[in-house]
């Protein structure tokens, strides 16, 4: 079994927010969801960095922890969903989630919260693979066709990885030891006389 | 050949001697490389180890959409749980606990001399209206919430899933719905009730005593006894509290960050825990907890025998400006109730 893992490499992404847009074009989001966003720190000074994030799937996700209906669960792939016939868009996991992962549309009377959407990883939700149920709620279920989530695959610098965490961290560990020269110019603290 | 192969080694090594020789410390020293690599740093600050936001910016825009990680989210989520969740339940528990004791011990509390059936009038009709209103709201706002609050754990192993979403959807519904309308009652009992809670001499006498819980005899009172003011005083500022943190909780429209959401949320639950483990103690009392005490809030009217027992100060004021009703009046008046006759009785009060 697979533990399915995003990576965004700092190094690598120039904020080209094509993620953000694949991603809502894939699973036809509504208005003002954002399943994944592009985050830049220290924008325009010296030391920027861009960061692409989204659900980040925790092994104990906050979210489910706090969730007062029980809605989440975690997939055989580590990959954490949840159902939206239970989700009462209480909104307990935006407050709870690290990442601010947790959507809610507001179509909803007196500004009340829809359900909750998320990034999926692509995989879908607790219906049937591919019926038209699971999309419209969750959007495509690239997983099962044997494809990786869209924003990763069309990264153009490949910042965005996803797959399974051995080997995201082996391309993440080749990349630092190419990168070893720089590593030593900053004095890593990984080496040691 | 020879001196290419040497010329390769010592550019290999050159990187070496250069560090090796660079100030403060050298590469090969026991205490390592003190330089800190600037990432580290940045992620550092990030992730708010050291309790500062280093905000970003994003082209997603929505609440927090610059925060790259909310480092307070997790806290919050493990306080509800273990702490909010846990303890909440127990202290609601412990309260009927405590009332179930109190009633086996003390029994209900009788009026000495029985019921005389000549009346006096203790509430008007509209102060009657709005306890009631704020009695209702206060109720329906407690079974929703504390279905939203203690359901994960009491109701789903029951019912599952599937079942229990349905409750919890109608409850946040509900809840958010009708949860402005505890605000507006809320106001009602302040403007109506609010004079006559004011604490005056007498009322740290019978906190000393106990209020009479303990031991034998009452303790004396004025219209509302000093417990009755602390209730009052405490649905009147930790209600507010509530409602304040409730409409910023009810109306995520006004961009109000993920923090504020988090800290009203705490104060929205620890303030409606007390209000619920305190209320419980004062729907004993007013019920099967002491005799011809209801009367008051069913009628308006309470015996002249309790008021002189509970409350003597305020007894002994109906017998000196002649405000009993006889036994005969009071069902006359029960059958049609005439408003000046009311009028007048409840000037008393006042």
């Amino acid at each position: 079994m697979a533990r399915m893992k995003f990576y965004c490499d700092a190094e690598r992404c120039i904020e080209c927010n094509a993620c953000v847009t694949a991603c809502k074009n894939e699973h036809e989001i509504p208005w003002g969801v954002n399943r994944r966003r592009v985050v830049t720190i220290k924008d325009g000074e010296q030391g920027e960095r861009s960061l692409s994030v989204a659900c980040m799937h925790c092994s104990d996700a906050p979210c489910a922890v706090v969730c007062p209906v029980d809605c989440f669960y975690t997939t055989g792939d580590g990959i954490v969903l949840h159902d939206k016939d239970i989700c009462i868009g209480c909104g307990y996991c935006f407050y709870a989630c690290p990442f601010g992962a947790p959507q809610f549309p507001k179509d909803a009377a007196f500004a009340s919260r829809g359900k909750m959407d998320k990034c999926t990883f692509c995989a879908g939700g607790p219906e049937e693979d591919h019926s038209s149920d699971e999309y419209k709620k969750y959007g495509r279920n690239r997983l099962s066709e044997g494809k990786l989530p869209l924003c990763a695959e069309m990264c153009s610098t490949k910042a965005l990885l996803a797959g399974d965490a051995d080997v995201i961290a082996d391309i993440y560990r080749k990349r630092v030891v190419n990168r070893g020269a720089s590593a030593f110019n900053w004095g890593g603290s990984e080496i040691k006389g | 050949m020879r001196i290419k192969t040497l010329l390769i080694l010592f550019c290999l090594v050159l990187p070496q001697i250069s560090l090796a020789d660079g100030p403060p410390k050298s590469l090969n020293s026991p205490e390592g490389v003190s330089a800190i690599s600037p990432g580290s740093e940045l992620w550092r600050a990030v992730r708010q180890r050291d309790g500062e936001v280093l905000e970003g910016v994003s082209q997603v825009k929505s609440v927090d959409s610059g925060m790259l990680i909310n480092a307070r989210g997790d806290q919050w989520a493990r306080f509800r749980i273990s702490k909010l969740t846990t303890y909440g339940g127990i202290a609601i528990a412990a309260v009927f606990v405590i009332v179930i004791l109190l009633y086996v011990v003390r029994g209900k509390i009788p009026i000495e001399g029985g019921l005389s059936g000549r009346m006096v009038r203790r509430f008007t009709d509209y102060e009657r209206i709005v306890h009631w209103t704020l009695a209702i709201v206060f109720l329906f706002l407690t079974i929703t919430g504390l279905i939203l609050l203690l359901g994960k754990p009491l109701l789903i192993p029951l019912f599952g899933k599937e079942v229990f979403s349905v409750f919890a959807s109608a409850s946040k519904e509900g809840h958010n719905l009708f949860g402005p309308l505890f605000l507006v009652s809320l106001i009602m009992i302040f403007l109506s009730f609010a004079r006559r809670n004011i604490y005056e001499k007498g009322d740290l006498t019978w906190l000393l005593k106990g209020g009479g819980i303990i031991g034998d005899g009452h303790v004396s009172g004025g219209f509302f006894n000093m417990g009755e003011k602390t209730w009052y005083w405490m649905v009147i500022l930790i209600g507010f509290a509530i409602a304040i943190s409730g409409l910023i909780l009810v109306s995520p429209v006004f961009g109000q960050g993920r923090w504020i959401m988090e800290l009203s949320h705490v104060i929205h639950t620890i303030g409606a825990l007390i209000l619920i483990t305190v209320s419980i103690g004062h729907m004993y009392l007013g019920s099967i907890g002491s005799e011809g005490a209801m009367e008051g809030m069913k009628s308006g009217y309470v015996d002249i025998n309790w008021a002189d027992a509970h409350h003597d100060r305020w007894g002994k004021k109906c017998h000196d400006e002649n405000l009993i009703i006889s036994a005969e009046e009071y069902a006359r008046l029960q059958g049609r109730k005439p408003d000046d006759t009311a009028e007048l009785a409840t000037e008393q009060g006042k």
